[in-house]
């Protein structure tokens, strides 16, 4: 029993075992991490994806609706309807969403916020 | 190494996108979510935009309140007096369904009290507060308008009761879903999921799992459970937190009960699941609707009158009730304080 041999010559296995540990964790970085970051706030108009921000910022935007100007503001994780033209004003009621898969809809001026995160915890919203 | 092997491939299909189409429109007032999984993006593009067109043709020929619709025409026909009106063959189909309906419900469902919601005003693309005057509604419930009050026979209908003033708003939905579950099948689709207002119907799954569907909580802005949707299967909830309007501190939702003429105020939501059938997606709109206007201890002979074995009410103090059925289903992401299965 040398032990010299066992440490000069490292076979291909040790190289796949490397190898498969360096893919993993990069792996695990990409699946984990990234989806904790991925907090985003999409913004629909009329049948259209507007445009989709990072929630980690603080910011308004207008939007021009069919019945006029819609303000979402978002703030440091959370976005909301700061203001609409619609008379029922529902949106503007819904309050701060701050949850991966909350959303919220202005029918009147066909303006929708929904947050996303990672994986969605379902397909359709049934209301 | 044939770990090796089977570690990246499981590191492929992690990486893989799922070949998913979505589109979202506006129809019937209220917001159309169409998916269309495995399909190619072409393909899932001129299916959608068929769907959408056939939405759209429903909408003008059935809407309740722009007078030169089909319907709205038969209403004014039915005031004016027994002449029997010719109508489509469609719409006759129709009126015989939501007739069936309407008598299985023992009137709760009854989609001739027009009327009584044009005096609460939500016949209108706003709901604004209404001044509510008891002596007009008083008036039209006296007039008591039925179903049955319609006598339809070879694509013609007239109504015995002047007072009949049809609004399938709480029917129209629902038929639509299946029309576009015939024609996702038709187009050789096998994988959809269709979401009109929130009543949603599945065909096929969504990959390798069904598709899953949120429910909306009905005072808080998220879902407070999750329910899978196996092929065929349809959900509906009616709810008195999209359309409503406040005064006096007191909320009128727009479903109004035809017994008092007034918005019923016993719950908050109710939802029911429904299996396949040809007509799952007209029961996943109607059968709600008997369901929230009964009294708490009537509510399971309601679901039971329309055929519902899952459904699920949350009363007006934000209690939940669920059917044995529907609690082997629901998954719930803010387990309720007080929930009981009957």
């Amino acid at each position: 029993m040398t032990r010299m041999s066992t440490w000069t010559k490292p076979l291909i296995g040790d190289f796949l075992v490397i190898l498969v540990s360096l893919v993993f964790v990069g792996y695990l970085f990409q699946s984990l991490w990234h989806h904790e970051q991925a907090a985003k706030l999409q913004i629909r108009l009329g049948d259209k994806i507007y445009a989709t921000y990072s929630l980690a910022q603080n910011r308004s935007i207008d939007i021009q609706g069919p019945i006029g100007i819609t303000r979402i503001v978002i703030n440091k994780g959370k976005a909301r309807f700061a203001r609409s033209p619609c008379p029922n004003q529902y949106c503007v009621h819904q309050g701060w969403l701050s949850h991966q898969g909350q959303a919220a809809i202005c029918l009147p001026n066909q303006v929708s916020l929904e947050l996303l995160g990672g994986e969605k915890p379902f397909d359709s919203l049934n209301y | 190494m044939r770990f090796l092997i089977l570690f990246f491939a499981l590191l492929l299909s992690a990486c893989d996108q799922a070949p998913l189409v979505q589109s979202q429109s506006y129809v019937f007032g209220t917001m159309v979510d169409i998916s269309i999984y495995g399909e190619s993006e072409e393909k899932a593009h001129a299916v959608t935009s068929q769907i959408l067109q056939s939405f759209q043709r429903l909408h003008h020929q059935y809407h309740a309140w722009q007078s030169d619709s089909e319907l709205s025409k038969l209403n004014q026909s039915f005031a004016a007096g027994k002449t029997p009106v010719e109508i489509s063959p469609e719409f006759a189909q129709m009126l015989t369904q939501v007739q069936v309906l309407s008598k299985q419900s023992e009137g709760l469902f009854n989609p001739t009290i027009g009327g009584l919601i044009g005096a609460w005003g939500f016949q209108r693309d706003e709901f604004t507060p209404v001044e509510i005057n008891d002596a007009t509604i008083q008036k039209l419930v006296h007039a008591n308008p039925q179903m049955s009050d319609i006598v339809i026979k070879d694509n013609a209908a007239y109504s015995v009761n002047p007072a009949v003033r049809l609004d399938l708003g709480g029917y129209a939905k629902g038929y639509a879903l299946d029309l576009a579950l015939a024609e996702l099948q038709k187009q050789g689709v096998k994988n959809a999921l269709v979401n009109i207002g929130g009543n949603i119907i599945a065909l096929g799954q969504h990959g390798d799992k069904s598709w899953r569907v949120g429910i909306q909580h009905p005072r808080e802005p998220k879902p407070m459970a999750t329910v899978d949707l196996p092929n065929g299967w349809a959900i509906g909830t009616s709810g008195d937190y999209q359309r409503y309007f406040e005064q006096g501190g007191k909320r009128y939702c727009h479903i109004i009960d035809p017994r008092t003429g007034y918005p019923a105020q016993g719950a908050q939501a109710v939802t029911v699941l429904i299996p396949p059938s040809p007509q799952a997606g007209v029961l996943s709109d109607v059968a709600s609707k008997p369901i929230f206007l009964s009294a708490a201890e009537q509510r399971a002979a309601a679901a039971k009158a329309m055929g519902v074995d899952h459904y699920l009410v949350v009363d007006a103090q934000g209690g939940v009730t669920l059917s044995a059925s529907m609690n082997k289903r629901i998954h719930w992401l803010a387990k309720p304080a007080k929930m009981t299965v009957q």
